[in-house]
């Protein structure tokens, strides 16, 4: 079982609802203002804006990009106590009460997709009673980074025992691919052959960023057709 | 105050400073721990609120802690220069040197390593590292080798020190009890002095590779990530160049100190500055030759991020601090060295001084830049040092010189009883040596 | 402080730089088998660290040689 997700950029219109989705679903800090300006914003989902040719004939777009998750996580090399690391499945996990914020791995990461706990998170009032109870908090000076939203995996995995079933493909999906209105993020298990992201990882549109760093990432764009 | 033993030393002004401190003693302590107090209270006040308070964040997480971290440590490699190689190579005028020297490397290894724990998001976690540290990370090949090098350098500053705390406590310097307690029993006998020379010849072999690894493992923390500027091969020898460099440059200055605060014009004579700032000359033109090979490299390869950071240095928004780098560490240094003219006391003070603030800002040009340049498009990061990082930057050295000063409170800066060997012994050695190098004589016509 | 006291305080001084470096082997012990159970550390670095024990209890067995042998050397006070 390997997880994995594929971001078709044709369908993709850049609106942002996926990084506004996993803040919301992972308990992700709100920073303020300030912090932002600096570059403290904590986005576990992202959006990179690419430009592309020049004025008249320019195009700007807005892409998705978490966590790669990639096979050969520079990240977890580097880590010293094993806060960061890659598991069976696929997912390159953060373990937080191991976490001693050395920062290295952010450092590491070639795609630069970690976040810092600068200061103890903290929610605008009223917001900080919305926060999903499935994911915990993290504390200050801890490195987090997406998960593909491990706790749901969690949760269909002790659902689908309950019922003494295998995990179905649509059981366990990312919140970025839940909100997505296109359905432009498909996600999955990438050994499935049935699961529909098996198929289009294969699609001769289908290209990973920063490749030739071998790191192989288990997110795969799709190229946009025109 | 009691006066202690009233006997005339031949070196007594190596002892001045222990037996009358003087009261400018007590006044810069004084100050120097007003500072440290609130170095202390500003490192309180970033663990209570998280780092948060210092200037860094994505994409540059790393800032003032390490590159001070980097910088310290390689300040250490004076000891190991001029104390064991010196000594190995048998260079006489290595012994008013090697005690200074190895004092820099013991106080600024401790400084070094704890740097990174400042750095820490959670230095409450830090038993981390030992309980469940990973041995493929190059962080943790430094805090073993760090160790190693911290331990084997205090080791090694330790022994030759022994016959210099045994002539404190013949002469009855206060505290007594520290001086009985670390002279072991230390009475000159012959048999005492072949145990003390086996053990630093032993030594002084030893301290040279774990000098080397300490430095070459801190350049892999980053080296062995993949990041465009910090991914070289030639890392591990450049930083060891640059930290001998560095240690140079300190020592000089703190020798030049010394000599005007402690009046040892007698002992650290022009000659002695005069050879240290040709090893200070040929390391700068080293290290130059290893900058211009590493920055060459990175420019006909023209890999894009490569390039990215490449010309962030030369043209970007580094370029002041890279081209001030380069003015600090080699042209100003080689200009005021090469020229037996201006190789005077106040020169080479100016060429050190030069060459330490280079390298600090080399450690700077090292860290931020590839940072800055993350590979995907992100807007380029920004670094601006808080107040806390300042003040813990001020904090460092204000710590280190304390400790020195401490230790120059209670001993010897210069090693008094090698300065006696080299009195007596010194001109015999030399003498035999140089002969063994003439061509053995002809045998004579009588033999034919 | 007499003279039994301050030897004792040395000996005990040079007991606990033994312990200090028995731990750090131990600590280093602990590494190579954490990375060898999880298999992802370079074996370059489990062979440098294989090395790196026999650094620390060399350097404690120069300073406890140095201790022993200055005590030998000493002149005896009871001399005749």
């Amino acid at each position: 079982m390997k997880w994995g997700m594929v971001i078709d950029l044709q369908k993709c219109t850049g609106c942002g609802e996926c990084a506004a989705a996993c803040k919301l679903e992972n308990n992700v800090a709100i920073v303020e203002a300030k912090e932002s300006e600096m570059g403290r914003t904590m986005l576990w989902m992202d959006m990179l804006t690419i430009y592309e040719g020049e004025y008249p004939r320019l195009r700007v777009r807005q892409i998705p990009r978490p966590c790669m998750h990639c096979d050969h996580p520079p990240c977890t090399k580097v880590c010293p106590v094993r806060a960061t690391y890659i598991n069976e499945e696929g997912i390159v996990a953060q373990i937080y009460p191991q976490c001693i914020g050395c920062r290295y791995c952010m450092a590491a990461c070639p795609y630069t997709v970690k976040s810092f706990n600068w200061y103890k998170p903290e929610w605008p009032p009223g917001m900080d009673r919305a926060t999903n109870p499935d994911v915990s908090v993290r504390p200050v000076g801890v490195v987090e980074k997406c998960t593909f939203c491990v706790h749901r995996l969690q949760m269909a995995k002790e659902q689908a025992k309950f019922e003494a079933r295998d995990l179905r493909e649509g059981d366990f999906q990312p919140a970025c691919a839940d909100s997505c209105p296109t359905g432009a993020i498909v996600f999955g298990d990438l050994e499935n052959a049935t699961h529909q992201v098996n198929r289009l990882a294969h699609s001769p549109r289908a290209t990973k960023l920063l490749e030739d760093l071998g790191t192989e990432p288990k997110v795969i764009y799709l190229k946009e057709v025109d | 105050m009691e006066r202690v033993s009233a006997s005339p030393h031949p070196d007594a002004a190596l002892l001045r400073p222990i037996e009358n401190p003087g009261r400018s003693f007590y006044y810069i302590v004084g100050a120097l721990l007003i500072i440290i107090s609130y170095t202390g209270f500003v490192y309180i006040r970033q663990l209570w609120f998280g780092l948060g308070v210092t200037g860094m964040a994505q994409p540059v997480t790393w800032g003032f802690y390490i590159i001070n971290f980097v910088f310290f440590i390689g300040i250490s490699h004076a000891g190991t220069l001029i104390s064991a190689i010196l000594r190995l190579s048998k260079a006489e005028w290595r012994r008013p040197i090697t005690r200074m020297a190895e004092v820099i490397t013991a106080i600024v290894l401790a400084i070094g390593g704890l740097h990174p724990i400042i750095d820490l998001g959670r230095p409450d976690r830090m038993l981390h590292l030992f309980y469940n540290g990973r041995l493929q990370s190059p962080l943790l090949w430094d805090v073993a080798s760090i160790t190693a090098y911290f331990t084997a350098s205090t080791i090694y500053l330790y022994i030759p020190m022994i016959p210099d705390i045994a002539i404190l406590r013949d002469r009855g310097v206060k505290p007594r009890w520290l001086y009985e307690f670390l002279s072991w029993g230390w009475q000159g006998t012959e048999r005492q002095h072949k145990v003390l020379d086996r053990a630093m010849n032993i030594l002084m072999v030893m301290v040279i590779p774990i000098a080397v690894s300490v430095h070459t493992i801190i350049s892999y923390i980053f080296a062995m990530t993949v990041q465009p500027g910090w991914h070289s091969t030639i890392f591990g020898p450049y930083f060891v160049v640059g930290a001998i460099f560095s240690g140079i440059a300190a020592i000089l200055v703190l020798m030049i100190v010394f000599r005007k605060v402690f009046r040892l014009e007698g002992y650290l004579k022009h000659i002695h500055f005069n050879y240290l700032s040709i090893l200070l000359l040929i390391m700068s033109i080293i290290w130059f030759y290893f900058t211009f090979s590493e920055y060459l490299t990175g420019f006909y390869g023209h890999e894009p991020n490569e390039m990215r950071v490449f010309w962030y240095k030369f043209a970007g928004d580094f370029a002041p601090y890279f081209w001030a780098m380069i003015a600090l560490n080699f042209a100003l240094p080689v200009a005021i060295l090469c020229n037996r003219k201006t190789r005077t006391i106040p020169g080479i003070l100016i060429a050190s001084i030069s060459v330490i603030i280079g390298m600090w800002l080399e450690r700077l040009i090292i860290v931020v830049p590839s940072l800055a340049n993350p590979r995907l498009p992100y807007p380029t990061g920004i670094y601006i040092p808080s107040h806390t990082e300042w003040m813990l930057f001020i904090g460092g050295i204000s710590v280190f010189i304390l400790g020195y000063m401490i230790f120059a409170r209670f001993f010897p800066v210069i090693s008094i009883w090698e300065i006696e060997e080299g009195r007596q012994e010194s001109a015999k050695i030399v003498t035999e040596r140089i002969n063994s190098y003439m061509p053995d004589p002809e045998p004579s016509a009588a033999g034919e | 402080m007499n003279k039994k006291t301050i030897e004792a305080l040395q000996i005990l001084s040079i007991s606990l730089i033994w312990l200090l470096f028995t731990g750090i082997a131990v600590w280093i012990v602990s590494l190579i088998r954490e990375s060898l159970r999880l298999h992802d550390a370079p074996d370059a670095s489990v062979g440098i660290s294989i090395v790196a024990i026999p650094v620390f209890f060399t350097l404690a067995a120069i300073l406890t040689y140095v201790f022993i042998g200055l005590r030998k050397g000493r002149k005896e006070e009871t001399e005749p």
